[in-house]
């Protein structure tokens, strides 16, 4: 479904992205692992169209994303649940959840959409007249990835779901996340810093680090977590061959 | 009493007049974070659209003949199509500038409108008569207001209603509130980022064209930078209401006209030649105050 290819993006002087490569079958789980600042949010960002790679293609569904506007690939079917909670604060949880279904061609189909996704989160339905600015972080969380999925994406990317929220919260987060996929057949891209819970839902896992991807895998071979340790702080060869690196750049 | 009732009819008119115009600027500011110094030439368009081109004095109105209500739709395409045009020439390719080269761009923008009318209408200054039959005053026991007062507030609460309904209850107005907020989120949802701005440069040419006709009627007189101290006080009331809410704008240009027309009816007589630095002076305590304005609103801070 998602085929990226050697990107590399820059902000600036700065080097976020030094040549990226993964893909995303359609159906599939696929998670981002990494720490701060590795440029998983980066990734997410470039395939959703909010940045532009200097080099590498970004193909959905064989189509070459590059020079195509956020919204048009929004339109494409692909969903970008940002980090840190983009909710629209003075407008209210009701009108938040219908932004993203005014491009929906199946108008008649969206109120029916609404009462599922309200069942799913029923916080919200509570909430659904107040300004989403007043709601607790948890429930914003919920409101931004109910009101992904109303966009009826068919691959969601999601920036680190569970960053800031009770551990309680995050597993209701990811049951939605499951229980959709299965519902609708959606794809999922996840970023996430820490691994533990992501093995148990993942299909497969890159870790990624320093715009780079360190390792690369089935979430069932990695399930003891030492591979993934060893990739995510840079134990051994990894290490060496980035102090290079930074030189070069340097 | 009277005289004080008076005045606060003036002070109304002449509120309704900054607060639409702050609307205008307002609307672009929160969606766009542009400072558009054009909107003042946006609101001599207007004016200059009623006209036959000619170097003449005396203005003979072309558009201004006909009837209302084919006159200000015809008025308002005229500044709307001014105003997409400048969007799509000069703003849409710098989609990714900071303010301050928007804002310098709006300047470059107001300097060719400017320099447009001067080469088709010349620079004197002209006499227009439009809508003469709002001279008529309206009695209420011994208070006369000046019917074209009357229209003028009633023009600016009913389109400042339409605006808000607009907004809270029509998809494209979701959608550019959403955009006024996170613009890159509103696009993440499929909301179209160069359709929703040529929506506000669209209503800022709408809201332009109501100046302008109230304007002039109040006037009489068309003159290249006709517009311009309008928008100044405009962008005053923006900056008091505080920049990005549009209520604050309202807020704002009223509260201008307000202290204006106060300060021009009770300054010792000496003194009112200096009314607008009192004005400014006023702005600037309010300011001390209430720095991010009258209705503060996070959007500034969180995009700087």
């Amino acid at each position: 479904m998602l085929a990226i290819d050697d990107i590399h993006v820059s902000y600036g002087r700065l080097r976020a992205l030094k040549g990226i490569s993964l893909t995303v079958a359609k159906g599939e789980i696929v998670c981002l692992i990494g720490p701060n600042g590795a440029g998983k949010s980066t990734t997410l960002a470039a395939v959703a169209g909010g940045v532009a790679a200097t080099k590498g293609h970004i193909r959905l569904e064989g189509k070459d994303l590059a020079g195509t506007r956020p919204e048009a690939i929004a339109r494409m079917g692909v969903s970008l649940v940002p980090e840190g909670r983009h909710v629209f604060g003075t407008l209210s949880v009701a009108e938040n959840l219908r932004v993203g279904t005014y491009m929906r061609a199946d108008r008649g189909a969206v109120a029916a959409d609404i009462e599922r996704v309200l069942a799913m989160f029923p916080r919200l339905r509570e909430r659904i007249a107040s300004p989403a600015g007043r709601l607790s972080g948890g429930e914003q969380q919920m409101l931004v990835i109910a009101r992904a999925l109303l966009t009826k994406p068919r691959l969601l990317l999601v920036d680190e779901p569970s960053l800031g929220l009770a551990p309680k919260i995050v597993d209701q987060v990811y049951e939605i996340l499951l229980e959709a996929r299965k519902q609708e057949g959606l794809t999922l891209l996840i970023n996430e810093q820490s691994s533990h819970r992501i093995l148990k839902h993942a299909d497969r896992i890159y870790v990624i680090r320093n715009g780079h991807i360190q390792l690369a895998g089935a979430a069932a071979d990695l399930a003891d977590g030492e591979a993934i340790k060893r990739a995510y702080f840079g134990f051994g060869e990894a290490a060496s061959s980035d102090a290079n690196e930074e030189e070069d750049a340097a | 009493m009277i005289g004080f009732l008076q005045n606060l009819a003036d002070a109304l008119s002449l509120g309704s007049l900054y607060a639409l115009a702050a609307l205008g600027v307002g609307l672009l500011f929160g969606i766009l974070r542009l400072v558009n110094f054009a909107h003042g030439d946006f609101i001599s368009i207007g004016a200059y659209a009623l006209i036959v081109p000619s170097f003449e004095v005396t203005a003979q109105l072309f558009i201004g003949t006909w009837n209302w209500s084919l006159m200000i739709p015809a008025v308002t395409l005229i500044v709307v199509i001014v105003a997409l045009i400048s969007d799509a020439l000069v703003f849409r390719p710098l989609r990714r500038a900071n303010a301050p080269t928007l804002m310098i761009a709006s300047f470059a923008v107001s300097y060719v409108i400017q320099n447009g009318i001067l080469m088709v209408y010349g620079a004197r200054p002209k006499a227009a008569n439009l809508w003469s039959g709002l001279d008529a005053p309206i009695l209420l026991g011994d208070l006369r207001i000046p019917l074209l007062q009357v229209v003028t507030i009633g023009v600016t609460l009913a389109l400042m209603a339409l605006l808000t309904l607009f907004l809270k209850r029509t998809p494209y107005g979701v959608m550019m509130r959403a955009a006024a907020e996170d613009f890159r989120m509103a696009q993440y949802l499929g909301v179209r980022g160069n359709f929703v701005i040529g929506l506000a440069f669209a209503i800022s040419g709408i809201l332009a064209t109501a100046v302008s006709l109230l304007y002039l009627s109040q006037t009489g007189t068309l003159g290249p930078t006709m517009g311009v101290p309008l928008a100044l006080f405009a962008f005053v009331a923006t900056v008091i209401g505080g920049m990005g809410s549009l209520l604050g704008a309202v807020v704002g240009g009223f509260l201008v006209g307000f202290i204006v027309i106060m300060l021009q009816a009770y300054l010792p007589e000496d003194l009112r030649v200096f009314r607008d630095a009192f004005a400014f002076t006023f702005v600037i305590l309010i300011l001390l105050f209430r720095p991010s304005g009258i209705v503060p609103t996070r959007a500034f801070i969180e995009r700087v």
